[in-house]
């Protein structure tokens, strides 16, 4: 215990680079996530078979085992910070699209119905009421994402990635456990204050919905 | 009223949000795009222990100290292997690597254990074959080494391996388990190199090897060469007069290219060529390991005792 304070102590600069870095990576993923997940969500809602096949894969990406990916990315991106955002990038897609897709289609008929029949255009019922409609649902998905996101990003490491996963790999190769703790607990509180943060909005989208 | 106002209030809230997201999403990739792409800037990967952590970081202080390029430092590549693959890929362009690394068949070799020689196949190889610029040693080794009790060893005049042959018999032997049946550096060609067979032999982890010596419970342990825990417990390493083990001695090693688009480099690897013994690498390792510091620390701690660095 104290070795891990006098290492905090000693370190705590450090340890501050490592976790910009970490939720820089995984704030990235994310983002790109979204991008690419939201247009996705948003295909299948309007049509069955792309559903089908969206869902699929989006699925197929999501049971693979992280290290995996990561280490098959690693062929592809090389070692380094680019390979572990794209594998973040590709966890998080499953979240942000079906949450996307279901809060799509929980959206009552009868109230795109009631859009269409104040003369609101596709594109309109889609902005002005499907997606709100559907943001509580959406930002579930984004919660999931980044929560499993910031685990993730700690066996960045591995393949040359930065992040707080650093001291812990290190802690663990050089049998150093106040160090395994020094790069854990900000990852485990980072991944407690973005679900906390990501709840608060989602309560607030869900009373201004109402 | 009500109605009409939620909707449009969120909408306006979500679009400045998520365009505010967007712009960091643009310059937060730029600012990944351009770390990666500037020559002015170079990787030095290392090993997942001690000693070629706290060595990429004194490069990189004195690097970054005495020319204008910039050094990362990408810690814990699993093995020597990987390191060598991410050099061949340009994924790092410097490293620690150990002369020894040649007998698992990079290239073809000539089979000795003669220090000199195994070192200069491995500069003239991996720049023939990899295009990496192999620098003469540090100065140390981390090998296989014989290691006595301190106290042992003053009692009886141990210093090299040959000086246990007449009480090998009642000595206790602790030893990695694949240590022992190792082909070629193993106990089997040990016995006849040195004509040495110590009474009992026990197999363990190459880890509690040091515990078990310390605490009496064997006689002689074979370790690792800069490994802290010689110092922590007090321990000798003899000799290897027969030089029966295959030599790991340590040394820089930067891609060919990077040296020729940066020649003031040399100037700065050479610093610490020749420089680092096995008893400072303990000594550092000490630090890390025992001590449980960070490496950057220890580096720059060294560096600035040996007035390399203000």
């Amino acid at each position: 215990m104290e070795l891990f304070f006098r290492y905090v102590r000693e370190n705590w600069v450090d340890l501050l680079v490592f976790t910009g870095q970490h939720i820089m990576m995984v704030l990235i993923g994310l983002l790109l996530a979204l991008v690419v997940g939201i247009p996705l969500g948003i295909m299948a809602s309007r049509n069955r078979a792309s559903a089908r096949i969206i869902l699929t894969v989006a699925n197929i990406i999501q049971v693979f085992p992280s290290l995996a990916l990561l280490v098959l990315l690693m062929v592809a991106f090389g070692l380094g910070t680019t390979t572990v955002v794209v594998g973040l990038f590709l966890y998080s897609l499953l979240p942000v699209i079906r949450n996307t897709y279901v809060g799509l289609t929980q959206v009552d008929k009868s109230t795109m119905e009631a859009g269409k029949g104040v003369g609101m255009s596709p594109l309109q019922i889609m902005l002005q009421v499907q997606l709100p409609l559907a943001l509580p649902f959406m930002l579930t998905g984004i919660r999931i994402a980044a929560v499993i996101a910031i685990g993730v990003a700690t066996i960045a490491p591995l393949v040359g990635g930065d992040g707080l996963g650093r001291e812990i790999y290190s802690g663990i190769n050089m049998n150093n456990s106040a160090r395994l703790y020094a790069g854990a607990i900000p990852a485990a509180i980072l991944a407690l204050l973005a679900d906390l943060a990501l709840e608060r909005l989602q309560n607030a989208t869900r009373v201004a919905g109402r | 009223m009500k109605h009409r106002e939620a909707p449009t209030r969120i909408k306006g809230q979500a679009i400045r949000v998520s365009s505010a997201l967007l712009i960091f999403a643009v310059i937060a990739v730029c600012a990944l795009l351009s770390g990666c792409g500037n020559s002015n800037r170079i990787i030095i990967g290392t090993q997942t222990f001690s000693e070629p952590k706290i060595i990429a970081n004194m490069y990189k202080l004195l690097i970054e100290d005495r020319t204008d390029m910039k050094v990362k430092v990408m810690p814990d590549l699993a093995t020597s292997t990987v390191v060598l693959d991410a050099l061949t890929n340009d994924d790092i362009q410097m490293a620690s690597l150990y002369s020894g690394i040649i007998l698992d068949n990079y290239f073809p070799i000539e089979r000795t254990n003669d220090r000199a020689s195994i070192l200069r196949q491995a500069q003239e190889g991996f720049d023939k074959h990899y295009g990496l610029k192999w620098f003469d040693s540090y100065g140390f080794e981390n090998t296989y080494a014989f290691t006595v009790r301190k106290e042992l060893a003053e009692k009886e005049q141990l210093h090299q391996i040959s000086d246990v042959k007449d009480k090998a018999q009642s000595m206790r032997l602790g030893v990695d388990t694949s240590w022992l049946e190792r082909a070629g550096d193993g106990y089997a060609d040990f016995q006849k190199v040195y004509g040495i067979t110590f009474g009992k032999v026990y197999p363990m982890e190459v880890a509690l090897v040091y515990n078990a010596i310390a605490t009496n419970k064997m006689d002689i342990v074979v370790a690792y060469s800069t490994d802290a825990r010689l110092k922590e417990y007090e321990l000798v390493t003899l000799e290897d007069d027969k030089h029966f083990f295959p030599p790991y001695d340590a040394s820089p090693v930067i891609r060919k290219e990077v040296l020729e688009a940066h020649p003031e480099l040399q100037e700065v690897i050479d610093l610490l060529i020749g420089k680092l013994d096995a008893k400072t690498v303990i000594d550092l390792n000490y630090e890390v390991d025992v001590n449980k510091r960070n490496e950057k620390k220890v580096a720059e701690e060294y560096l600035k005792r040996i007035g390399l660095l203000k």
